[in-house]
């Protein structure tokens, strides 16, 4: 087992009458990807909320180890980074000030949003409410990685985004996983050309 | 410990610091606040202004209407810190970033001080307009910075029980009146033994008390209202 890895198995969540999963099982370690593939509905975004710890499965374990340490979902949480499409920004914040502030709470360095803002071309002093959708997935990109997570959680990763922005976020994770420590749970990509994939999960099926 | 403790205060005041920095951008609460508290002063002392009521019935019933006043200006502008949070969308990046407990006193803290900045604003204006002298100041000034910070307190903890239900200016009435009835009950009996000069008794106490344990169940709470 690597210092860093992720195992879930017969997680379930039903929100009322709706079973969104059932029973859904699998594992990554450092280094590694794994894509989880399904239709519309098929749970894809509900596991991925309750890897981060941001929903509790109503049945079913997660194990997320650091450093051959467990994690707890209050840690997962503190923890992962993440992106996804409901992740939204104080829109009376420029980009700069929303990240000095997450930065803050992450204890990230203080210099680290400015280098991923140069990285994937963002400008520090627009307005977080008059971005572009792919202008936020970018700042989505930033703010997953401002603290160095172990663990990134990818939901529609490349959404909108524009081919220089879909290249620079690849080359992210590309250095994300080469790094030997880092794994992504990658749901909806919309190419399913990402190296390191370890394993492809389909729900729905 | 030192480090972690130092850590979390820096959480704390990071939040603090951004709900002012985006108020002070969209001047919501401010405004709200500002005019029905204003509103409603306008209101009480037209109508029970010096020469609406005899001296002993205003300072038997003036301090409930500046309490009302407070009370209600509050709850039109201290539940939007959470409720915002959820309806921008912006709550799912601070369950993933923040410390529960650093989260809550830092939004205790930009409510205490909108409270605070509100009952700045509010109490000399009503007691010059209704005329109403008070013997105590010192106990006046001390009932309203603890009155403040148990309102303060408590429509914090609502808030962040009440921001992801549907139905939540309902919610939040229901919910404000078991928590905050006591808090009003002792802060209009101290108002009133200010306004006499008497002395505070049991009920600065009792006051206090309140606000220690509001805020203590407040903490023990919200990271499980926080995060399902």
């Amino acid at each position: 087992m690597s210092p860093t890895d992720l195992r879930f198995s017969g997680v379930s969540r039903r929100f009322g009458h709706l079973a969104v999963l059932a029973g859904v099982s699998g594992e990554v370690s450092a280094g590694q990807a794994l894509l989880v593939t399904g239709a519309n509905g098929s749970g894809k975004s509900t596991l991925l909320r309750c890897l981060a710890g941001l929903l509790a499965p109503d049945s079913g374990e997660i194990e997320c180890r650091e450093e051959g340490r467990s994690l707890d979902a209050a840690e997962r949480r503190r923890r992962v980074g993440m992106v996804a499409p409901d992740i939204a920004f104080y829109e009376e914040l420029t980009v700069a000030e929303n990240l000095a502030f997450f930065a803050r709470l992450r204890r990230a360095r203080p210099e680290r949003p400015a280098e991923l803002l140069e990285r994937v071309g963002l400008p520090g002093d627009r307005m977080a409410g008059a971005l572009s959708s792919g202008m936020r997935q970018r700042l989505r990109w930033v703010w997953a990685l401002l603290h160095r997570p172990r663990l990134l959680l990818l939901d529609e990763p490349f959404q909108n985004l524009d081919r220089p922005g879909e290249t620079v976020t690849r080359e992210l994770l590309e250095e994300h996983l080469a790094a030997g420590e880092g794994l992504a749970v990658i749901a909806n990509p919309s190419s399913l050309e990402v190296s390191r994939v370890a394993a492809r999960l389909e729900l729905g099926g | 410990m030192w480090r972690l403790a130092s850590n979390w205060a820096a959480e704390a005041l990071a939040v603090f610091a951004k709900d002012w920095r985006c108020e002070f951008r969209t001047r919501y609460a401010l405004n709200t606040l500002a005019l029905f508290a204003f509103t409603t002063l306008v209101v009480v002392s037209a109508s029970l202004g010096p020469l609406g009521t005899s001296a002993a019935r205003g300072a038997s019933v003036l301090p409930v209407l500046l309490w009302l006043i407070l009370l209600f200006a509050g709850a039109a502008g201290l539940p939007r810190s959470f409720v915002h949070e959820e309806e921008t969308h912006t709550a799912t990046a601070l369950r993933l970033a923040a410390t529960p407990s650093a989260l809550f006193c830092g939004k205790l803290a930009y409510g205490l001080s909108l409270v605070w900045a509100l009952e700045l604003l509010v109490a000399p204006l009503f007691l010059a307009m209704v005329s109403l002298a008070v013997r105590s100041p010192g106990l006046f000034v001390l009932v309203l910075a603890a009155g403040g910070f148990g309102l303060a307190a408590g429509s914090t903890l609502i808030a962040a029980i009440i921001a992801q239900a549907q139905g939540r200016s309902t919610l939040f009435a229901v919910l404000a009146f078991p928590v905050l009835l006591p808090l009003l009950i002792l802060v209009v009996e101290l108002t009133r033994n200010a306004v006499a000069g008497a002395p505070a008794g049991m009920a600065l106490h009792q006051l206090l008390l309140y606000d220690g344990t509001v805020t203590i169940f407040g903490l023990m709470l919200f990271p499980v209202v926080w995060n399902p």
